[in-house]
C-alpha cells in the first residue's frame, strides 16, 4: 500500500506542486517569524548582558503599582548614594541618569539628530570607573556644564568634529556645548547624548534625580552577600539587586515587546496557513474524485475501506513534511527579509536568523498537521467510493445540499457566536478575547465556506451573466464550467475570501478612523494649530508655556495622559489644562464642569453609574511616587473621541508627582485678528529651541494622522498579502487540476471548432468568475467582520463609521486580475492539448 | 484470399467533398517508428455515405483524423474541397473544421453543461453566426429530439446523445462529416436507428458522410465501403451488403 501511496505522489507530482508551494508559503513565514523573532530576542539578550558588564548590583527605585510613567525609569533623590559609600565589598560605585528620546545634539541646520527607529539616549557619564558600556573612542569624557560627548554616528552623520561647539535641545531649551569625546556603545542601534551627572540633571530639569546607582564588588568578594547588604542599606522604595536579577529585568523588558511582535507576526503566518487548509482540502478532493475508478478498483480487489482511507492519509502526511522541510528553508529567506524590511533605516545589525531545534520541530508538525487535518473529509470520502465505481463511468459522490446546509451550519453557528462572546466582552482578558475571536473566526471561515458551497452554483452563473453576455458561447462555456462544481468553485473562493475579508475589515476600520477622527477635529476639537513630538515622547511644558506667551496666541492647551491608582484601581487619566482647554474642546458634561480645579476630577459618565459616583464625592489617585491625593468629584462626562481615559483632570498640577512632566500633544487658538499662517509662523518661531516639535495646522495635522493611518493600513495589507498570494496559487491549483479533469471535454471542444484563443478565454473567464465571487464574498465577509468590530469598541470612538466604497471596488477589480493571471497558465496549457489525444483521454 | 489491388481506383469524375494525395503518416521515430498510412490516395465524393473498414491498425481511423484534420499527415497532402490542409495555421484549421467539418465521435460527443440544442448549435455559436434557423430545427425535428431539446446530455439516453451528436454534425451543413464509430457504443437497435438517419441525412439532406467502423452490418449503411489493410487502400464495394462486407474483411483480418 505504502508503495502504492509513494507512486500515487510521484505521479501526481505536477497536480500536488502548487498545493505543496501553498504549504511551503505558509509553513515558510511561520518559520520565519519564529527565526526571526528569535535572532531579535538573542540580540536584546546580549544587548542587556552587555549594559550592565562590569556590575555586580544596582540599586534603583521599587516599582510600584504605576510603573515607571511615560517611558522613563522611575527617579530617586542623589542623597541616598552616601549611604552606601562605605559597605564592605563595594569598590566601585557610580550614581546614574538617563533620559529616551528627550534630549538631542542638533545638526549644523538645527535639525535633530536622531536615528530611523532606535530611541536617542541621553545619559550621565559613569565617571572614571570602568562599570559603564559606554567606552571613549576619542577625546576626553564630559566633565562640568559646557561639556558634552556623542557618539560617532551622530558625530559623523553631522559632520562634526572634537572640540567643535554643538547645539543641545532638551526638555529646558536650546543650550551650547562644546563636543569633547566620542563615546560608543557595545552595539550599534541608539544614539547617546552624554553628560556628566550634574550637567544631565540640569539638562533635563531634573536637580539631584538619579535613577540608580550601580556598583562593582572588590575582587573575590561574594556578590550576593554585597546584595544583601546593599537591600539592608537600602531607605523605604529603593531596592537592591544583582545584575544578574537586573539583566534578566531587562532581557525581560525587552522580551515582552519582542513577544509581542512575534505574536503579530505569527498570527498574520498563521491566518496564511490557514489559507491555504482550504487549497489542500481543494486539491485532495479534486484528487480523490479524479481517482474514484481506481479507489473502486483497489476496493473490488481487496482493499478495505480504512486501506483506502490510511492511503489518502498517508500520502497527506508524506506530502505535509516534504513541504514543511521546504517551508524552513523558507522560512530562513521570509526572516532575512524581515530584517531587512523592519530594520531598514536603522543601525541595529542582526546576525543570520537562528534555526532553533524549537522552529524546526514545530514547524514540521504544524506542516503535517495542517496537511493532515485538510485531507481528512477527502479522505473520508475516498474511503467510502464503493467497489462498483470502478465498473462506473463517474461515481462522484455528492452529499445532499440539506446535509451541507446543515453541517455548514453546525460550524457557522458557533463560530458566529463565539465571534460575537468576544467582541462584546464575555471574557475579560486579552488572551481570552484573542482566543474567542480567533477560534470563533476561524469556524465562521470554514462555516461560510461550506455553506457558501450551496450559493456558489447560482452566485457563479448570476456573476457569469455578463460575460456570457459579452462573450457569447466562450463565456457561456465559463459560466457553466464555474458553476458546475460548487464545492469546488466554494472552496478555491473561500481561499481568497479570508485575505480580503481581513483586509477589507481593516479597510473599513481605517477610514472609519480617518472620517471619525475629521469630525472630532471639525466638532470637539476647534484648535488652529497642533504641536506634539514627531517620536511620540511627551515633550516639556515649557513649550507649552513659550506658546501661551505669544501675543498671537489667544489659548494653549496641553494633553497628557498616565495611570495612576484612583481608588486602589490602576486607571488611565486624561490630563489637561482645562481652563484654556475649555476654549478648545468641546466634551459633552453631563453634569458639573470639566473645567477643574487643581484637584478636581471628572468622571466618564459609563464609569459614574457603575461605581456609584456622584458630583461632590471623593476619589484617592496617587501618581508615580505613590503618593495618596484627594480629588473631589466635579464633573460627570460623556464618551468621546478626544479624552479616552475614564477620567480627566487638571494637568500642571500632577507635575511633581509623576516621574516625566510631559505633554502629550498641544492644542492651540489663534485670536481672531491674527492670519492663520502668521500665528502659525510665530509659533513656530517660538518652538524653534524645541526642534522635535512638529507644528502642524488643523488641515496638516488631519493630513498628517490619515497618513499615518495609511501606512499602518499598508503594513497590515503587505502581511496580509501573502495569504492572497496563497489563494492565487488555489485559483492556479483548481484551474489546472480542473482542465485536466476536463481534458476529453476540451479535445471535443476543439475538435468542433473551438479556437485556442477562444479556449484560453472561456478559462480565464471562468477564473475571473470565482475570483470575483470570492472576492464579494471577502468583501461581504470584511464589512461585516468590521461593523461588528466597530459596534464592540465603546461609543465614542467611531463617530462616523464609513465604508471606502472605492476602495472596495478596486479590490473586486484586483480579484478578478488575480483571476485573469492565475489561468494563465492554465489555459495555456489546455490550448495546447493534442485534440485527437485529448479526446482518447480517460 | 483476395490479393491486394495493382493500383489504388481511379476517383470518380464527380464533386469530391475531401481527398487526399498519396497520404502518408509515421508515428515515432527509429526503432519504433509505425507506418499508420504508406501512401493513401482517396476521394470522398460529395453526397455520398462512404464507410472505411480494416483490421486493428490498418490506419483507418488515422486516415479519418488526418482527412478531418484533426491530425497532420506525415508526407502527401489532405484536401478539404480544394483547401490543402497541412499546411494551415492552428487557428485556420480550426476554423475550418467548425465551418467545413462536422463530427460524430464514438462516445463523450457532448458537452455536459450546455442543453441538447446548445450542443447543436455550438459549433456555429462559436464561430459566432447563427446559422440557418429553419435548417436547424429540421435537422432536430428529423432526429425526433424536439421534445428534448432543453435537456441536458446526462438526462438523455445513449442513443438520444448520439442523435444530438448527428444533429450537431449536421447543424452547420458541412461540406463533410466524419463519424468515428458513432454507434460503436449503442446497442444494436440504436445503432440501427442511428445509421438509417445518417443514410437519410445523405440521402434527402444532401450531405456528405465518411464514417469509420469495423462492424460489417454499419457498413452496410453506406454507399461505398473502403477497405484498408498495413497503411493502404486494399479493397473497395460499392452498395454493399452485411453479408459482402463480413466476407471481405475476414480475408483482410488473416
Amino acid at each position: 500500500m505504502l508503495k502504492l501511496t509513494l507512486r500515487e505522489i510521484g505521479s501526481a507530482k505536477g497536480r500536488l506542486i502548487l498545493t505543496m508551494l501553498s504549504i511551503v508559503l505558509g509553513v515558510g513565514f511561520v518559520a520565519g517569524s519564529f527565526m526571526f523573532t528569535d535572532t531579535l530576542r538573542s540580540t536584546f539578550d546580549d544587548l542587556s548582558a552587555d549594559i550592565f558588564e562590569g556590575v555586580d548590583a544596582v540599586v534603583q527605585a521599587e516599582e510600584g503599582e504605576v510603573s515607571s510613567s511615560q517611558g522613563e525609569v522611575i527617579r530617586f533623590d542623589e542623597s541616598v548614594v552616601e549611604t552606601f559609600a562605605e559597605i564592605e565589598g563595594v569598590a566601585v560605585y557610580e550614581p546614574g541618569l538617563s533620559a529616551t528620546s528627550r534630549v538631542f545634539a542638533l545638526d549644523g541646520d538645527g535639525e535633530v539628530l536622531a536615528p530611523q527607529g532606535p530611541p536617542v539616549i541621553a545619559v550621565s557619564w559613569a565617571g572614571p570607573s570602568d562599570i559603564t558600556t559606554l567606552t571613549l573612542e576619542e577625546g576626553k569624557a564630559p566633565e562640568g556644564p559646557d561639556e558634552v560627548a556623542l557618539d560617532p554616528l551622530s558625530i559623523d552623520e553631522a559632520g562634526f568634529a572634537i572640540g567643535d561647539t554643538i547645539t543641545v535641545s532638551g526638555p529646558q531649551g536650546l543650550d551650547e556645548f562644546t563636543l569633547v569625546g566620542a563615546v560608543e556603545f557595545g552595539a550599534p542601534g541608539p544614539y547617546f547624548v552624554v553628560f556628566d551627572l550634574p550637567t544631565m540633571q540640569e539638562v533635563l530639569g531634573e536637580p539631584n534625580q538619579i535613577e540608580s546607582i550601580v556598583f562593582g564588588a572588590e575582587p573575590g568578594y561574594d556578590v550576593d552577600t554585597l546584595v544583601a547588604e546593599l537591600a539592608a542599606a537600602a531607605p523605604d522604595g529603593l531596592e537592591a539587586i544583582s545584575s544578574e536579577v537586573a539583566i534578566n529585568e531587562t532581557q525581560e523588558e525587552f522580551g515582552s515587546f519582542i513577544n509581542i511582535f512575534g505574536n503579530v507576526l505569527l498570527g498574520f503566518a498563521l491566518v496564511t496557513l490557514f489559507v491555504s487548509i482550504f487549497i489542500i482540502y481543494n486539491t485532495f478532493a479534486i484528487l480523490v474524485t479524479q481517482r474514484t475508478r481506481q479507489m473502486g478498483l483497489l476496493r473490488a480487489i481487496g482493499a478495505s475501506s480504512s486501506q483506502v482511507l490510511r492511503m489518502v492519509m498517508t500520502e497527506a502526511v508524506v506530502v505535509g513534511l516534504i513541504s514543511a522541510v521546504i517551508g524552513l528553508g523558507v522560512g530562513l529567506g521570509v526572516a532575512t527579509l524581515l530584517q531587512r524590511l523592519i530594520l531598514s533605516g536603522g543601525s541595529l545589525e542582526l546576525g543570520t536568523p537562528e534555526i532553533r531545534l524549537r522552529t524546526v520541530i514545530v514547524v514540521l508538525i504544524v506542516g503535517v498537521v495542517v496537511t493532515v487535518l485538510s485531507a481528512i473529509a477527502p479522505a473520508f470520502r475516498a474511503s467510502r467510493i464503493s467497489p462498483l465505481a470502478a465498473l462506473q463511468d463517474s461515481g462522484r459522490p455528492t452529499r445532499s445540499m440539506t446535509f451541507r446546509l446543515i453541517s455548514g451550519a453546525f460550524v457557522l453557528v458557533p463560530g458566529v457566536v463565539l465571534l460575537g462572546l468576544g467582541l462584546f466582552g464575555a471574557a475579560n482578558t486579552t488572551s481570552g478575547v484573542l482566543t474567542l475571536l480567533g477560534i470563533g473566526s476561524v469556524l465562521t471561515f470554514i462555516g461560510v465556506a461550506m455553506v457558501s458551497a450551496l450559493f456558489a452554483g447560482p452566485a457563479a452563473s448570476l456573476l457569469g451573466r455578463p460575460v456570457q453576455a459579452i462573450r457569447g458561447t466562450t463565456g457561456r462555456i465559463a459560466r457553466d464550467n464555474a458553476s458546475r462544481s460548487p464545492q469546488r468553485t466554494a472552496a478555491t473562493a473561500t481561499a481568497l475570501m479570508i485575505g480580503l475579508s481581513l483586509i477589507t475589515a481593516v479597510s473599513v476600520l481605517a477610514a472609519s478612523i480617518k472620517a471619525s477622527f475629521s469630525e472630532l477635529l471639525e466638532e470637539a476639537l476647534a484648535a488652529d494649530i497642533f504641536v506634539y513630538d514627531e517620536q511620540g515622547i511627551p515633550f516639556s511644558p515649557a513649550a507649552l508655556a513659550a506658546v501661551e506667551e505669544l501675543s498671537e496666541v489667544d489659548a494653549a492647551a496641553g494633553f497628557s495622559e498616565y495611570d495612576a491608582v484612583v481608588d486602589g484601581e490602576v486607571q488611565l487619566l486624561s490630563a489637561y489644562d482645562s481652563a484654556a482647554g475649555s476654549q478648545l474642546v468641546n466634551i459633552p458634561v453631563v453634569e458639573g464642569t470639566l473645567t477643574l480645579s487643581d484637584f478636581g476630577i471628572g468622571v466618564l459618565d459609563t464609569v459614574a453609574e457603575e461605581e456609584a459616583i456622584e458630583v461632590g464625592d471623593e476619589l484617592t489617585v496617587a501618581y508615580d511616587d505613590g503618593e495618596e491625593l484627594t480629588y473631589t468629584v466635579e464633573g460627570i462626562f460623556e464618551a468621546n473621541g478626544l479624552v479616552s481615559g475614564n477620567y480627566a483632570v487638571e494637568r500642571s498640577p500632577i507635575g511633581p508627582h509623576v516621574t516625566v512632566d510631559g505633554v502629550g500633544f498641544m492644542a492651540v487658538n489663534l485670536t481672531d485678528d491674527v492670519d492663520a499662517e502668521a500665528g502659525q509662523a510665530a509659533v513656530e518661531e517660538t518652538l524653534r529651541q524645541f526642534p522635535q516639535l512638529a507644528v502642524q495646522s488643523n488641515a496638516e495635522f488631519q493630513e498628517e494622522t490619515e497618513g499615518q493611518i495609511d501606512a499602518f493600513l499598508q503594513i497590515v495589507n503587505g502581511l496580509l498579502a501573502l495569504c492572497i498570494v496563497v489563494a492565487f496559487f488555489g485559483i492556479v491549483n483548481t484551474m489546472a487540476l480542473s482542465v485536466m479533469e476536463r481534458t476529453r471535454e476540451i479535445g471535443l471542444l476543439r475538435a468542433v471548432g473551438m479556437t485556442r484563443r477562444q479556449l484560453r478565454s472561456s478559462i480565464r473567464w471562468e477564473a475571473v468568475i470565482v475570483a470575483v465571487f470570492g472576492s464579494l464574498l471577502g468583501i461581504g465577509m470584511g464589512v461585516v467582520l468590521a461593523w461588528a468590530g466597530i459596534a464592540a469598541v465603546p461609543e465614542g470612538f467611531f463617530s462616523t463609521p464609513t465604508i471606502p466604497f472605492g476602495t472596495l471596488a478596486v479590490y473586486v477589480v484586483i480579484g478578478a486580475v488575480l483571476g485573469v493571471v492565475a489561468a494563465f497558465f492554465p489555459a495555456r496549457r489546455a490550448a495546447k492539448l493534442n485534440v485527437l489525444e485529448a479526446i482518447a483521454h480517460e | 484470399m483476395t490479393s491486394p489491388l495493382s493500383s489504388p481506383p481511379a476517383p470518380p469524375a464527380v464533386d469530391l467533398a475531401a481527398r487526399s494525395e498519396n497520404a502518408v503518416k509515421i508515428y515515432g521515430q527509429g526503432e519504433i517508428e509505425v507506418h499508420a498510412l504508406r501512401g493513401v490516395t482517396v476521394g470522398f465524393e460529395a453526397g455520398r455515405f462512404t464507410s472505411i473498414m480494416g483490421p486493428s491498425g490498418s490506419g483507418k481511423s488515422t486516415l479519418m483524423q488526418c482527412m478531418a484534420g484533426l491530425d497532420r499527415l506525415s508526407g502527401g497532402e489532405a484536401f478539404i474541397g480544394d483547401v490543402p490542409i497541412s499546411s494551415l495555421r492552428d487557428a485556420d484549421l480550426t476554423k475550418l473544421r467548425r465551418d467545413k467539418i462536422g463530427f460524430i465521435f464514438q462516445a463523450f460527443n457532448l458537452i455536459p453543461t450546455l442543453s441538447a440544442r446548445e450542443n447543436i448549435t455550438l459549433p456555429l455559436d462559436l464561430a459566432g453566426t447563427k446559422g440557418d434557423p429553419a435548417w436547424i430545427d429540421h435537422v432536430i425535428e428529423t432526429v425526433g429530439l424536439a421534445d428534448r431539446i432543453k435537456h441536458r446530455p446526462n438526462e438523455l439516453s445513449g442513443g438520444q446523445q448520439q442523435r444530438v451528436a448527428v444533429a450537431r454534425a449536421l447543424a452547420s451543413k458541412p461540406d463533410i462529416i466524419f463519424g468515428d464509430e458513432p454507434t460503436g457504443n449503442l446497442d444494436s437497435r440504436t445503432g440501427a436507428e442511428i445509421l438509417e438517419f445518417m443514410r437519410r441525412a445523405v440521402r434527402e439532406l444532401g450531405q456528405t458522410i465518411v464514417m469509420v467502423t469495423h462492424d460489417p452490418v454499419s457498413a452496410s449503411y453506406s454507399d461505398r465501403v473502403l477497405f484498408l489493410a498495413d497503411g493502404q487502400i486494399v479493397d473497395e464495394i460499392f452498395e454493399p451488403n452485411a453479408d459482402q462486407v463480413f466476407d471481405r474483411i475476414k480475408s483482410l483480418g488473416d
